[in-house]
Order: structure tokens, then sequence, then C-alpha cells
């Protein structure tokens, strides 16, 4: 029984250190995560990062064009949209360490195939 | 609707953890350490906010500040149909419609059911000619057509080309930024700071908020000069605090506020002794859909066919309301549609497909599963199950009232449907009501400024305007009212602040 008990807080030990050192990424940021943790949080580890942050790598007009819809579909664009144009942060609609959605899915059932 | 539904259960975790926060600091100025001051200070960057913003710009004040606490601007406002009523103005006359703020006014009291002011209907109501002007100097860019809403006597809701808020929202923030207006988002209101005698001195706000993490970003007090406007909306997607006012607003209601229209700034402004008004007084639209979540499309498509379609019981195949009678009319009727259970069973909208093609709600709804096309009414019945035979009848019954230009049944106002018989190809979209403006408040005056139940006077450098006050409408809002009210009293509060 001690045994086990024994093994079981080793266990959860492990997870909890691992989940401490790697939460949920995203492949294609590891270059990132080499760079470390402070890369984007800007703020103190704690903090979330600022709005800039996502900016030193990303330009939302890039990001507009790449989104770019057209005709009927245009003002749809998750990057240059009729709400918001081109101000909406980057964090409202996408999460590094959590699973989000578009803040458009709050109102529209929009099919955002390539959605990260 | 998954995802809206989860929201509003985490809202209202939310709320609960707000209120063990304390409410309000209470601090001699000279304790205050103030990280920022301004000449004036706006809490919110919907309608009120911004129409505040751009009339104190062009009064001549130096130094505004306009914060936000979503990531985004516009709260709720830049997620509506962008319709504002307006009586008296140029477009009406180009299009022979007759009207005044009089009528108008007359319209929004009979809908008030006895609570509306008067006094601020018609202080609201006599700006509008102006705040249409104000808005076509920042480059809002109205339709041709006016739109009927429903309860009104004269056809007054001048619409952006957006059909959205947004059409208002984003020339308002350019204008505003254009005569150096500060815009700041993830910043959240706090609570006031008061001076002993209750004067307002500034805000705590929490800088860096990412909402829904209440304990995110850092505290930071900010002065204001000249006064503190809250402009903070409603608080419809707080569902605790809206259930706790009208127990029938549950989950089981949907909700098509923006997620920020939580009640913050109503709540620090009770907590600092202003007096609640008609805070039960909860609307929801009649003509929202339960197949997408928020305000989505479906309201649009509701909005342009109520006139000319009818709304159907899925239990007996009829008609059970005028369907442009007055929002609480319609929104009480569709939610005591139910099945034998007495769970929720949506009315449907029948359009004709011939007309509702005309505006292009209908192509948004189609391609969005929100609504469906139908050939005949057989598919109709079959597809939702209804009784054929009384479906059929009420067509025909219908499309007589049509050619007579009477509705014997629920006394609609038949001359906006003259001619439009309802025909297939049919557009049906189902109908469940959704909280959608709280009518209730804090109380202010023609001058904006925020009232203290204790004595009935302002509370000094105190103002209020939009969804967060309250007694403007009384029981029910009718459509379209409550923009030109908001922007209406945002001038107005920048008026007194330049004033005082």
């Amino acid at each position: 029984m001690k045994l086990l008990n024994t093994l079981l807080v080793l266990t959860l030990g492990a997870c909890l250190a691992v989940s401490a050192q790697a939460r949920d990424k995203r492949d294609y940021h590891e270059m990132v995560y080499d760079s470390g943790c402070k890369t984007c949080h800007d703020q103190g580890l704690k903090s979330f990062p600022s709005d800039e942050s996502c900016l030193q790598c990303h330009d939302m007009a890039e990001l507009a064009e790449q989104t770019k819809r057209e005709g009927h579909d245009a003002k749809q664009n998750p990057h240059d949209s009729m709400h918001y144009g081109q101000e909406a942060p980057c964090m409202e609609c996408h999460g590094e360490h959590t699973k989000k959605q578009a803040l458009c899915m709050d109102c529209h059932n929009f099919d955002y195939p390539k959605f990260k | 609707m998954q995802t809206r539904r989860s929201f509003l259960k985490f809202g209202a975790g939310a709320a609960a953890v707000g209120a063990l926060a304390p409410l309000t600091v209470s601090a001699n100025s000279s304790d205050v350490k103030w990280h920022e001051k301004h000449e004036i200070v706006i809490v919110g960057s919907g309608f009120a906010g911004l129409a505040a913003a751009v009339e104190a710009g062009k009064l001549g004040a130096k130094d505004i500040l306009v914060i936000e606490k979503l990531g985004v601007y516009g709260g709720n406002s830049t997620l509506n149909a962008g319709q504002a009523c307006f009586a008296n103005t140029d477009l009406q006359k180009q299009l022979g419609i007759e009207d005044s703020a009089e009528l108008m006014v007359q319209d929004q009291l009979k809908s008030g059911r006895g609570y509306a002011s008067e006094e601020l209907l018609k202080h609201s109501a006599e700006l509008g000619p102006y705040i249409y002007q104000l808005t076509k100097d920042c480059g809002c860019v109205y339709r041709d057509h006016i739109i009927n809403t429903g309860g009104t006597s004269a056809t007054r809701s001048h619409q952006v080309v957006e059909r959205s808020g947004a059409g208002f929202i984003r020339p308002m923030l350019k204008t505003a930024r254009s005569y150096g207006v500060k815009t700041k988002t993830r910043h959240k209101f706090e609570h006031l700071i008061t001076a002993a005698d209750g004067t307002v001195l500034g805000i705590q706000v929490r800088k860096d908020y990412h909402f829904g993490h209440e304990d995110s970003g850092t505290l930071i007090n900010i002065k204001a000069e000249k006064g503190v406007l809250i402009a903070t909306g409603g608080f419809g997607a707080n569902v605790a605090f809206r259930q706790a006012l009208d127990p029938t607003l549950g989950n089981e209601v949907g909700c098509t506020n923006a997620r920020g229209a939580t009640g913050d700034g109503l709540i620090a402004m009770l907590s600092e002794g202003a007096m609640p008004v008609h805070l039960s007084f909860i609307q929801s639209g009649p003509w929202a859909s339960p197949d997408e979540g928020g305000f989505g499309y479906g309201a649009g498509f509701s909005l342009y066919n109520f006139p000319h379609s009818i709304a159907i019981d899925r239990n007996t195949g009829q008609r059970f309301m005028n369907e442009t009678a007055d929002r609480k009319t319609r929104a009480d009727l569709e939610v005591q549609r139910r099945d034998k259970d007495g769970k929720p069973n949506p009315a449907l909208l029948i359009a004709p497909k011939h007309e509702a093609q005309k505006d292009p709600s209908m192509e948004n709804v189609l391609r969005y599963n929100v609504a469906w096309e139908f050939d005949s009414v057989d598919a109709i019945a079959k597809h939702f199950e209804l009784p054929t035979k009384q479906l059929k009848k009420q067509i025909d019954d219908w499309n007589k009232y049509v050619k007579a230009g009477e509705d014997p049944q629920f006394g609609k106002r038949m001359n906006m449907s003259t001619g439009i018989y309802l025909t297939a190809p049919f557009i049906v979209q189902r109908l469940w009501p959704k909280v959608h403006y709280c009518q209730g408040g804090i109380q202010i005056n023609t001058k904006a400024e925020v009232i203290a139940a204790k004595n009935g006077q302002p509370i000094r450098k105190l103002y209020a305007a939009g969804e967060v006050s309250g007694g403007v409408h009384g029981v029910s809002r009718l459509g379209g009212c409550s923009t030109p009210e908001c922007m209406a009293f945002g001038v107005t509060a920048a008026r007194s602040m330049m004033k005082a």
C-alpha cells in the first residue's frame, strides 16, 4: 500500500512538473519556445502577453490579406471584419495554451475551416 | 449555441466572484495615488460613450479618455441592426413620411405602459435630427429606405448601410480619435473614487484586463477633472443578476448582448447610492433565432419580414400574435409556445421568398442554417410536423387580409404589406426570444446627471448615458429607439461636463 502511494505521488509529481514546464502549445511556435517564455510574455510570466506581443512576428494587414474573402463574405474576414476592422487583438480569438474559437462565433455560424 | 450556453454559465460564475470583491472605495482626494489624470473620463465605447467623446471633442475638450473593458471597441452597440428612430428628418420628408418628435414620444409612452419618462423621451426625441446629422458628419452612411419597427405610428427607423451598429461605431471611433480622444481597450472599470461629500473624483480601473480573468492586469487610479461618464450598457449577459430581477430569464432564454454586458457600471453606481429605476423591466427580442448565438443574422431577417409575414404556432398551425406589435407583446407570446411536455417549441416565421429576397438578410439566414426554403405549404407542414389543413387555411385567410387591407385576427397595420401575398416558395425561420435590453438602470435627469437615492439630487461630477440609465423607456422599449437615446444622452453628458 505504501509503495502504491509512493508511486502515485511520484507519478502525480511528474505530471505536474511536465504541465508547469510545457503546457498546451502549438508546434509551429516551437522556435518561440526555444527563445524562452518571455519572448511572448512581455508583461511577466504570470500575466497575459500584451496585445502587441504577437505582432512582433505577425502583421495584421498581411493576415487580413491572407484571410480575405470575396463578394458577399468580404466583411466576414476575421482579420478585417465589419465590426472591428483590423483592430481585434489576436488573443480575442486565438489561444496558445488554451483552446479558443473566433469571437464572431458568439453570434454567427460562420465556417472558418483553417482556424487555428 | 453550445458556446453561448457555456459562456452564459461562466458569466454567472464570474458575477458571483465579483460579488466577493469590495464594491466601493470612498477616499479623500489626498489619500489617493493618481496614476493618470484627464479632463473627461468616459467608461464604455458604445453609442453613448463615443457620442459623448465626439461632442466633447467638438466643444473643445483637450484631454478625453474612453476606456473599454473588452479587447474590441463598440460593446453591444456594434452588434445590433444599425437602426435609429429619428423623427422629422430630410429623408423622411423625401419619402413623404409625416412625423414629429411629439408623435415619437407618444408611441414610446404607449409602449412604456405608463412607466416611461416623458421628460427624458422628449429630450431625446428633440435631439434626434441633431444626432442624425452628427452621425452623418462622422461618416455614417444611411440607406435610402426607412424601416418600419413594431409599435410605431410612422415609419422612422433609419438604418446605416452596414445594417449593423458597426456602421455607427467605426466612423464615430475614427472621428473621436481625430479630435485627439485617447481610446483604450482592456481597461475594466472597477469602482468610483469619491470625496467625503460624495463628489466623484475619478475611477479605479483594471488595466490589461482579460475578460473572464477577474484578477488579470493591474489596478490604476484615474482622475477626472470635469467628470466621469458611465456608459457601460446593460446587464443582459449576467444571468444571475437578470434572473434575480426576472425569474423567467434563466439559461432557457438566450441573449443578444456582447459578452461584456454584465452590469459592472450599474453595480458600481448603485453602491455609491445612485437611484435604481425599473431594474426588472428586461426586454427580450421577439425576432431572435434559437439556431445561432447572440444577435446573429436572424434578427435582421425577421425585422425585414415581420410586416408581410406570419408567425405560426407549431401545435395549431395558426397565427398567435400581431407580428408587428411591440416587443414585449410579441416576446411574451413567443415564449409561451411549448410542446405537450412544456418544453420550448419555437414558433415559425413564414415569409414569401419573392419579398424576402429583396433584403440581403435572406442570403445570410439561408447560408448559415438560420432559415430554410420550402417550395410548398405541405413541405413546411411535413418538415415541422404542423397540422397541414389548419396551416393552409391560415395562409389563405392571411392572403384575404392582405387583399382587404385589414387584419381581423390580430389588428396588424396592413398598409405595410399591400400587395405582398404569402405565396410559395417560402422562407421559414424559427422564433425564440433572447434577452436584449435592460430598460432599468440608474436614474438620470435631462442633463445626464446621476441622481442619488437618498435625496433625489445629482451626484456631483457623475454622469450616465445609454442602457445603464433607467426609466427612459418604461416597461418596453420600441425598436430602433435606444440608439438615438444613447447618443442623445451621451451628447448631453458631454455638454453638461463642458458647461460645469
